[in-house]
């Protein structure tokens, strides 16, 4: 984190959260405690990355942040505002693990779709799709629908169309989970691409410890039962090439981010309760 | 295209040719008396012979029976509509389903033709209307609450009424689904429209016409009604057929029937 810490009416903030606890079937034998006592500030333009095992609340933390599910105490601030707020003004972009593309629209139609919604007129939808599918290099697919493309394909079109009312915010989990390792890696670098062009805020929700640390400003990592932070890493890799993943100060990353799941992992192993997945 | 095209029409053809045949042969071999079963040939020339007679009952009893389409299904949409807003779960839909099948609708026509005037036309499509209605409302709400998650929480992102997420997304996801339930109702109400004339009533239509010919002993005429009826039925699911390719695209057409 930066040495001063950004409070919520800062305009450099992205995101403020403070003693965020979160609690499913509250009163029930089952409750689960979902995300306990969380913290975590992110400034405008960075990009972190939430990494843990199954149950460890990422997935729920990114909801929280998107108003997708409600939270029980503490505050969570998206752009200084409430996440409903943030959410009803449309200051988030999110992309899912599956593309959610909706089948009976063209690429082009998907991608308008968030611009329908907040009303723009159709010149100006069709303008900014055109612009959006040319930095998602899908502009001769335009018309194909979602199932005419490839997986890492439609990932794009579910990219761009996070893109679509140019949000300050872009939440993603686990958009490449279902991709396999080489497009996953070419669909990394493309990101990272337009998060230089577009300056953007972005918390991605993902498994994979090479990909938070080669995508990452900061990896926040997380351990379940209950979901909380664990620990932060910076990481400082500087600017991303095809070296990169093959460097002595990519691994160091690696190896710091492993041993921190690994920390909470084992000492958590004994007490996990089975079923306790969220 | 084309061949494509071509390889789904001649193994029907084939078939029903080598059917046909078969059945004329086994009624010549075996010198079967019409009443048993008449020979294609004696029906198609009843057929030929009383042609107008067999378009002014089919013409009869297809206007029953799309009257009753249109109504069935304009009221299917409607109560799927309104079930979707209470029905959250698909597991709700199918013992519904389930129980509306046993209904036996077509039971209803002799009350139905004490209700209303037995010399109109209105029992009759009211019939066809009832049982048009349940594969529709069946389908449909099936399409209206078979959504993804994911496209729920996207729509959610994006700030979207339940209006405006039904307009978008449970509307466009049910077209299959209508589709699937209209082909599924179009003959039905040819059926149904067609049965229905055998509780009395008006007798033009194909049904009356079928029971006259067979009372009347008219065996090969009450065959060429039926084969009347059969292309009559054939040409309302054909007419959805090519409904469904006008409306929606090649994908989802198979989406909801494999």
């Amino acid at each position: 984190m930066t040495p001063t810490q950004l409070d919520s009416k800062n305009p450099g903030s992205a995101l403020a959260i403070s003693g965020l606890s979160k609690v499913f079937n509250a009163g029930n034998p089952n409750e689960v405690t979902a995300l306990s006592d969380v913290h975590l500030d992110v400034h405008t333009g960075e990009f972190i990355s939430l990494i843990g095992p199954s149950g460890c609340g990422k997935s729920t933390l990114l909801r929280v942040i998107g108003d997708l599910t409600g939270f029980d105490s503490g505050s969570v601030q998206v752009s200084g505002k409430s996440p409903q707020d943030a959410r009803k003004e449309r200051l988030y972009g999110i992309a899912f693990q599956q593309a959610a593309l909706f089948d009976w629209r063209t690429v082009t139609r998907n991608i308008e779709l968030p611009l329908e919604l907040a009303g723009w007129q159709r010149p100006q939808r069709q303008e900014r799709s055109a612009e959006l599918l040319d930095m998602v290099q899908l502009s001769e697919f335009a018309h194909h629908r979602p199932w005419e493309l490839s997986g890492g394909m439609q990932q794009r079109v579910a990219i761009a169309r996070s893109l679509a009312v140019d949000p300050p915010l872009l939440l993603m989990d686990e958009p490449f989970g279902a991709l396999d390792e080489m497009t996953r890696e070419r669909m990394q670098n493309e990101l990272l691409k337009i998060r230089m062009e577009t300056g953007k805020t972005i918390v991605f929700v993902t498994h994979s410890i090479p990909e938070a640390v080669y995508l990452s400003d900061r990896v926040v990592v997380m351990s379940p039962r209950p979901g909380r932070i664990t620990a932060e890493i910076d990481v400082d890799l500087g600017d991303r090439e095809e070296m990169t993943r093959e460097s002595d100060h990519f691994f160091r990353c690696v190896t710091s981010v492993r041993e921190a799941l690994r920390a909470h992992g084992t000492s958590n192993s004994t007490s996990s309760s089975p079923g306790g997945e969220i | 295209m084309m061949n494509t095209k071509l390889g789904h029409v001649w193994p029907p053809i084939l078939v029903a040719t080598l059917f046909l045949g078969g059945w004329q042969l086994l009624v010549v071999v075996q010198d079967l008396k019409p009443f048993l079963l008449p020979a294609p040939s004696l029906i198609a020339s009843e057929f030929s012979s009383g042609a107008a007679m067999m378009w002014g009952a089919a013409y009869y009893t297809a206007t029953t029976a799309f009257l009753g389409l249109i109504s069935g299904t304009v009221l299917g949409l409607i109560t799927a509509l309104l079930a979707q807003r209470f029905i959250t779960v698909d597991k709700l839909v199918a013992p519904l389903a389930a129980g509306l099948a046993t209904v036996p609708i077509i039971a209803l026509t002799p009350i139905l033709n004490n209700m209303f005037n037995i010399t109109s036309r209105t029992p009759r499509v009211l019939v066809t209307a009832i049982i048009v209605l349940f594969p529709i409302f069946v389908n449909v709400t099936r399409g209206l609450i078979q959504v993804h998650a994911t496209q729920l929480e996207l729509m959610r992102s994006l700030n979207a009424t339940p209006r405006t997420t039904l307009r978008v997304l449970r509307i466009p996801n049910a077209i299959p689904f209508f589709f699937t339930g209209l082909k599924i109702a179009a003959p039905l109400s040819v059926i149904a429209a067609l049965v229905a004339e055998y509780f009395g009533g008006p007798q033009q239509g194909l049904g009356s016409r079928i029971a006259s010919a067979a009372a009347n002993t008219a065996y090969g005429r009450a065959w060429a009604y039926v084969l009347a009826a059969i292309i009559t039925g054939l040409i309302f699911y054909l007419a959805i057929i090519a409904l469904e390719r006008l409306v929606t695209p090649r994908k989802a057409q198979v989406s909801t029937t494999t």
